[in-house]
């Protein structure tokens, strides 16, 4: 039995593959997996948020092991984990406030009244106080991450899970997204445990990560 | 010969299953009311809201016309013809058969499914497309509560308050054509009053509902199914509308054989 907020065992990347993935993501700490685009790679991050399920093997969230959930018991667990998904999901008929108010609009029982108040220093934290009113076309590509990021953390999670979470952004910019994940350093490590997977992590970023591994043929290597 | 036998089973098989997977759609939608979290109400509320501004306030001008001018042909022809025969009774007939508990509905729902159903079903596929039902899903908001129900309510409410609209409209219409061609104003209520009865006003009221049902599920049917390709967005509208459109047909005929 492991402390692992994440732990993959054996899990097949395709259907019927003969390449397994084992992995732990130790809480605290900031895991980094990259692969090639038709690597199998982004299946991690869809399978720790129980969209697919493993073929084989176990992975366990939180202490839980995703396949005996429910359908409502699924949703409560995704509302425990901050998501940002690839292109950052962000419905284009909302403003970017609105989009970061939706999670906690729709599961928490705070009034409106607390709602705005708490957003207003979501937004301000993510530095988008002044472009709250914008649709997500409308806002920069960094802008959109870092609302993204704002709606993925709307619960303070204590596991986040990145997919391609730096595609289209400068070196600093993927930085503060990371640093925006961690919340902060605490005397264990992160603040909250990341885990990200993607085709890329820019050099600068990928020094922050405690963890990296690298999918090459099939296998995960660790890297320095 | 088993050949051809069994491409046409093949394709009833893959009909039957499209409608199993659209009933258990519609089931699906209806008993999410019974799931939705309490704070996710006030959500729903809102997305209704706009769904039913979208799809009937916005609808009020064209339906009010088309209703209007429909009425005005059939009933300035029918007093003229009529009048000729004596029979001017039987435009009471007409106007609540003929118009109310039939081209009513028919016309609200057919004009709803052409309007909103591409509609729905366009955003929802543009949702799959652009990521935003992962999105969703990823922060345990179940699709089906934010996106589906909200527009499945707004479009019973919205056809079932077109087609009383359009009855309304219809009536007055009818009254102008009525006087137009020398009818007084008397004679037409008393005729249409002594005409209509309670089972016409229930009848037109169950197929707004109906209809409502159909252009709340089929569209947001397809759109959810709708595969990650940017053209999938405009399959999904074409096949959300001519289902919508046969399904209204198909059950526009069952009321009438039950009734």
């Amino acid at each position: 039995m492991t402390d692992a907020p994440l732990v993959f065992r054996d899990v097949p990347l395709n259907d019927g593959g003969a390449a397994t993935v084992t992995l732990e993501v130790p809480a605290h700490r900031a895991v980094s997996v990259v692969g090639g685009e038709n690597s199998g790679i982004a299946l991690l991050g869809r399978m720790a948020l129980g969209f697919i399920t493993p073929t084989s093997g176990h992975l366990t969230v939180l202490g839980t092991e995703l396949a005996t959930l429910s359908r409502r018991d699924l949703l409560a667990y995704r509302r425990r984990v901050g998501y940002l998904p690839a292109g950052n999901g962000l419905l284009q008929n909302l403003t970017l406030r609105q989009n970061v108010a939706l999670p906690l609009r729709f599961g928490s029982d705070l009034s409106e009244r607390e709602i705005e108040s708490r957003l207003n220093i979501m937004l301000a934290a993510a530095g988008l106080a002044a472009v709250g009113h914008l649709r997500p076309t409308q806002a920069s590509e960094e802008q959109q991450r870092r609302a993204a990021m704002a709606r993925a953390l709307a619960f303070d999670p204590k596991l986040v899970i990145l997919e391609e979470p730096f595609i289209g952004l400068t070196d600093r910019a993927a930085r503060n997204v990371l640093e925006t994940a961690r919340g902060g350093d605490s005397g264990e490590g992160s603040h909250r445990t990341v885990f990200a997977v993607g085709s890329n992590v820019p050099a600068l970023v990928s020094r922050r990560f405690e963890l990296r591994y690298r999918l090459i043929r099939g296998v995960l290597q660790q890297e320095d | 010969m088993i050949a051809r036998i069994s491409a046409l089973g093949n394709v009833g098989v893959r009909w039957l299953t499209r409608f199993g997977a659209l009933a258990s759609f519609l089931f699906l939608t209806v008993g999410a009311w019974a799931s939705l979290p309490r704070a996710g109400r006030r959500v729903v509320r809102r997305v209704f809201l706009n769904q039913v501004w979208f799809t009937a306030i916005q609808a009020i001008p064209l339906i009010a016309m088309l209703s209007g001018i429909l009425s005005f042909i059939v009933i300035s022809q029918a007093v003229r013809e009529l009048g000729q025969i004596g029979a001017t009774e039987l435009l009471g007939t007409l106007i609540v058969v003929a118009i109310v508990r039939e081209l009513g509905p028919l016309l609200t729902a057919l004009t709803v499914a052409g309007r909103s159903g591409t509609a729905i079903a366009a955003e929802l596929a543009t949702n799959r497309v652009m990521g935003e039902i992962d999105a969703l899903e990823g922060m345990g908001i179940d699709p089906v509560h934010y996106l589906v129900l909200p527009r499945f309510l707004g479009a019973i409410c919205s056809v079932f308050g077109l087609i009383i609209l359009f009855d309304i409209v219809a009536v007055l219409a009818g009254l102008g054509a009525a006087v137009a061609n020398g009818m007084t104003a008397a004679r037409y209520f008393d005729i249409v009053l002594a005409s209509i009865t309670f089972r016409d006003v229930w009848l037109s009221g169950a197929k707004g509902m109906v209809f409502g049902i159909v252009i709340g599920t089929v569209p947001a049917f397809h759109g959810l199914r709708a595969g990650k390709a940017a053209t999938q967005v405009p399959v999904a509208a074409g096949q959300a509308v001519v289902v919508s459109i046969v399904g209204i047909f198909v059950l526009a005929a069952v009321f009438v054989a039950l009734s």
